[in-house]
Order: structure tokens, then C-alpha cells, then sequence
């Protein structure tokens, strides 16, 4: 047992040697596996910060209810008192087209946007949070609410959320084929990087095999190389996911910011990191396994 | 014990290059095998290690048919066998100990013990302070003897040395025989192969003669 560990470690040292040996085409080689790791990780990413955007919005589905123009001050008020006693309610807040108007303002920046406008073009509105937030119910308020006369508009927030949370369900599925598509691709990469290795080793395999090397021998080195090369891939398709997102996320609180959300793209956390680099290592000591399966069989 | 129980071995394409071969060596002994090129000496001692599989008859080590043996246990079987190839099958992309050292690796053997091991076979062949060279900088005779090293350093019980001597002078031929007389010595079983028969007659020992894959008086 401890010779067995000995000699996994010597294998092991000797694999990290040897990739420092070749360190052109070891990065090559890393680059390549962290590339098509980083692929479906991005993706990955994507989902998760997009999705946890939706999944904050369906907790407290809001419903954002405009006036017309031309309801009076007394109709707001009778308005309000309404929804106030309504025991359906849990929350009614109202929002005066001034405070609306400041509002967008300080959102875009924009100091004097009002400056070439006679009136406010922003209606009153109230911002309603039922105390169900069951789809079917919510429907049926939207509907109550928008049969009455100075109401204009009802918007349910939540259906943007849905709307959102469909996307997702469609990158989750793009994802899934990518990821598989991918890793089939990893494979065939890694098994064509170790037939090469193999090849440049044929003599060595040879004279092994001739003076008693068991397949387990022959298999072992090129297995490290595959392990040490996949966790490293793995490594190098989160550093380029990182630097992706470091890259891209002032723009999106940018854009966020302009319609009042504060989002931005999560960076992959540790468990990700680990399931990527685990996944990377296992695909990529399957392509070898197989690559070193199929020359161990024609050598016979 | 090797045993050949009317052994005949044809390449694929037809050609026989053993017919029906029965013979037999002992533990322990020393014997030559003698005979023109093409004879079929090579092919003989590839069937004794396994390399080549008998296209009849049965090839026995210490009784066990090495045909019918799985796939998996024939490499422990190599491990009791030191093999000197006449194509040298010397490695040239690592140095003369990394070369006598693979046995070694491929057994599992302890790190420094190895070391000891590997360092004693090479003063053993001559080849003392040489280990550090690459195989190409060594002549035909030196690199003759690294394969000698690299077949014994793990103290085999059956030395097969396909043409060891070949392209060496009769002194250095003769050093070379010697090297294996002291193997013999110490109770390995030992087949050498030469074209040149005159170089066995001084040694006293039993000679196969093989002719076109038959024994000839
Ligand atoms: N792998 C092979 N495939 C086909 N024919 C072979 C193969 N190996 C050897 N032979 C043939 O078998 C015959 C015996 O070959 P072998 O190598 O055993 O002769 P040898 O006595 O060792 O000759 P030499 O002294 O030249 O090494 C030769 O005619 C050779 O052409
Ligand atoms: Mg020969």
C-alpha cells in the first residue's frame, strides 16, 4: 500500500516535470481544455445570475397600478382608502407622479429632462403587494383592478419574472446540450493529446511491455498527465469565466442601474469551481483511459 | 526447467521458422544456440519468453504452458526472465541508469535499494561511472553491456542474450562470455545465441545447432 502511494507520487512528480519540459505545448493543451470547459460555465454563470434575478422578483410579486390623467386628487384619496380597508391587501403604497418623475431623474442622470416639457408625462400610480401571491389570484386582482374607471393600466411584475424565469428554462436546456456536446469534445481532445504522448513513447511502451510491465504500468503515467491536465483545465475555465465576468459586470450594473435594478453577473462560486475542475479531470481521464485502452488492444 | 514439446512456429505469410522442436534445458545450465542467419534462433527464444506464441506444440516454463497463461499473468511470468534483445532495444531518451532502471520500476522496487541495485549491475558489466552518459555515447561494446545490465539487475533465474557478442572482436566477444559464465555461476539459467559457432567451442557446453528451424547434428 505504501509502495503503491510511493509510486503514484513519483509518477505524479515525474507528470508535473514533464509538463514543465513541454511548456508550450503543455499550455496549449491547457488552453485548449480550459476553453471548452469555460463554455458552458459562462453559460452557466449566466443562468445563475439571470435566474437569481427572477427568483427575488416571484418571491413578492408586486402589481404596479397607473391613474389616468384625468383622475382628480379626490378620486386618488377614495382610491386609496379602498384599497387600504381591502384586507387582501398587505401593503399599498402610493406614489405621486412628482416623487415618480425625481425618481427617473436620479436614476438616468438626467437633471433636465423635464426641461423642454410643459407638464409631468408620469401618471400617479400605486404600488399593491397582495397577501396571496398564488399565479391564478393574482390574476383575478389584476382583472378586479383594472375594471375600475380612473385606472388605466395594471402591470403585474411577476410577469416579467415568469417571462424571465421561461429564459432561463431555455438556457438551462441550451445548456445541458452545450455541456454534453462539450464534453464529448473534452474527451476526444484529451484522447487525441495522449495517443500523441503515446506515439512519442511507443519505444518506451515496447521495451516495458517485453520485460514484464503490466497494462496497469503502461497506463499510469499517461493517467497523471490526464488527471494533472484536466484539474488545471478546469482551473484555467474558471479564470477565464472570472475575468469574463470582471470584464462585463460594470456594464451590466450600467444597465441594471437605468431600469432601478441592482444585478450583476456572479462570479463562479467555490462549489462551481470544484464540480467544474472534477468534471474536467474526470472527462479528461476518460478520453485518456480509452486512448490508452485502444493502443494496449492493437499492441497485442 | 524450459521445456519444447514439438514446438513449430510459421509467420503469418506461411513460412516456417521452427518445425517441431522438442527439447529440453535444466535449471541452472548454460546453453548455446548456434546457427545461420535466418535459422530461426531469434524466433526460438521469443517463443522460451512468451513474445511469440507457438503455431503448434507447447512451450513449458517450471511446467506451466506459457500459451494457455492469461493475458494478465505473463508480464509477472517476464519478470523471472532477463532478456537481451539482439536489436538492443536500448531507450535513447534517458541515460544509461534511467535504462538499467526500468526493470526495476516496472517490479515496483524500493527507491534507494534500486539505486544500489542499478549502481551494482553497471560496475558488474564494466560500465562503472558511465551512468550518467546517454546510450548513443557509448561504443557497440558498451552498449552491448548496458543490455546485459539492464537484463540482469533484477536478478532473473533465465537469462536469454540474443547474439550479445555480434559485431564484437573474439577478445571482447570473450569478455562477454565470460560476464556470463559468472552469471552461471551463481545459478542462472542461460540460452546465448551466435553465428559464430568457434567462439562456444572453447566453454565445454551443450550447443543446439538450428538449421532452417531444425536441430542438426
Ligand atoms: N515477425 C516475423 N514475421 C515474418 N517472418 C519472420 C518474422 N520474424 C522472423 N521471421 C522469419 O523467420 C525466420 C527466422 O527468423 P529469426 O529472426 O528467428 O532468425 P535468426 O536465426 O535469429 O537470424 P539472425 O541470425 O539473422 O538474427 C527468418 O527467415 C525470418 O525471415
Ligand atoms: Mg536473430
Amino acid at each position: 500500500m505504501k509502495n503503491w502511494f510511493r509510486l503514484h507520487l513519483l509518477a505524479l512528480t515525474r507528470t508535473i516535470g514533464s509538463l514543465f519540459r513541454h511548456p508550450l505545448g503543455s499550455l496549449l493543451n491547457l488552453l485548449v481544455i480550459g476553453i471548452t470547459t469555460a463554455l458552458p460555465l459562462a453559460l452557466w454563470t449566466l443562468i445563475m445570475s439571470v435566474s437569481q434575478i427572477s427568483d427575488q422578483v416571484s418571491v413578492e410579486p408586486e402589481l404596479s397600478v397607473f391613474l389616468r390623467h384625468s383622475a382628480t386628487a379626490e378620486d386618488v384619496k377614495g382610491l386609496q382608502a379602498t384599497l387600504k380597508a381591502d384586507a387582501r391587501w398587505l401593503k399599498v403604497e402610493f406614489i405621486p407622479k412628482a416623487n415618480a418623475l425625481a425618481a427617473l431623474q436620479a436614476n438616468l442622470g438626467a437633471s433636465d429632462l423635464t426641461a423642454g416639457l410643459a407638464e409631468n408625462p408620469l401618471p400617479d400610480a400605486f404600488v399593491l403587494q397582495a397577501k396571496e401571491n398564488d399565479p391564478a389570484g393574482l390574476e383575478a386582482l389584476k382583472k378586479e383592478l383594472s375594471s375600475i374607471v380612473i385606472i388605466e393600466e395594471v402591470q403585474l411584475d411577476s410577469d416579467w419574472a415568469e417571462r424571465l424565469a421561461r429564459i432561463t428554462d431555455l438556457g438551462r436546456a441550451i445548456f445541458e446540450v452545450l455541456a454534453s456536446l462539450l464534453a464529448l469534445a473534452l474527451v476526444l481532445i484529451t484522447g487525441n493529446a495522449i495517443r500523441m504522448q503515446i506515439l512519442t513513447r511507443r519505444d518506451e511502451i515496447e521495451v516495458a511491455k517485453l520485460i514484464g510491465a503490466t497494462d496497469s504500468f503502461i497506463r499510469r503515467p499517461f493517467m497523471h498527465a490526464a488527471l494533472v491536465q484536466g484539474l488545471l483545465g478546469g482551473g484555467v475555465a474558471v479564470l477565464i469565466v472570472w475575468g469574463l465576468v470582471a470584464y462585463v459586470n460594470p456594464t451590466v450594473i450600467e444597465l441594471a442601474s437605468a431600469y432601478g435594478q441592482s444585478v450583476s453577473l456572479l462570479a463562479p462560486d467555490a462549489l462551481t469551481i470544484v464540480v467544474v475542475c472534477l468534471a474536467s479531470a474526470v472527462l479528461c481521464l476518460i478520453g485518456a483511459s480509452l486512448a490508452v485502452s485502444r493502443y494496449l488492444y492493437q499492441f497485442r | 526447467m524450459i521445456q519444447f514439446q514439438q514446438v513449430s512456429k510459421s509467420y503469418p505469410g506461411g513460412f516456417d521458422a521452427i518445425k517441431n522442436l522438442s527439447f529440453e534445458v535444466p535449471d541452472g545450465e548454460l546453453v548455446f544456440l548456434a546457427g545461420h542467419s535466418g535459422a530461426g534462433k531469434s524466433t526460438l527464444l521469443k517463443l522460451m519468453a512468451g513474445i511469440e506464441k507457438p503455431s503448434s506444440g507447447a512451450v513449458l516454463l517450471n511446467g506451466q504452458n506459457l500459451a494457455r497463461m492469461s493475458r494478465a499473468s505473463l508480464p509477472f511470468v517476464r519478470r523471472h526472465i532477463g532478456l537481451i534483445f539482439q536489436d538492443h532495444k536500448i531507450l535513447y531518451d534517458r541515460n544509461v541508469f534511467d535504462n538499467v532502471r526500468l526493470p526495476l520500476d516496472i517490479i515496483g522496487f524500493d527507491h534507494m535499494e534500486g539505486r544500489r541495485r542499478v549502481l551494482a549491475a553497471l560496475d558488474k558489466v564494466g560500465l562503472a561511472g558511465k551512468e550518467k552518459l546517454n546510450p548513443v555515447s557509448l561504443s557497440g561494446g558498451e552498449q552491448q553491456r548496458l543490455c546485459i545490465a539492464r537484463a540482469v539487475v533484477h536478478r532473473p533465474s533465465i537469462l536469454l542474450a540474443d547474439e550479445p557478442t555480434a559485431n564484437l572482436d573474439s577478445d571482447y566477444a570473450h569478455d562477454i562470455l565470460e560476464l556470463f559464465k559468472s552469471f552461471h555461476q551463481v545459478g542462472v539459467t542461460i540460452l546465448i545465441s551466435a553465428h559464430d559457432e568457434s567462439l562456444m567451442m572453447d566453454y565445454g557446453r551443450r550447443i543446439l545447432r538450428l538449421k532452417h528451424g531444425q536441430f542438426c547434428a
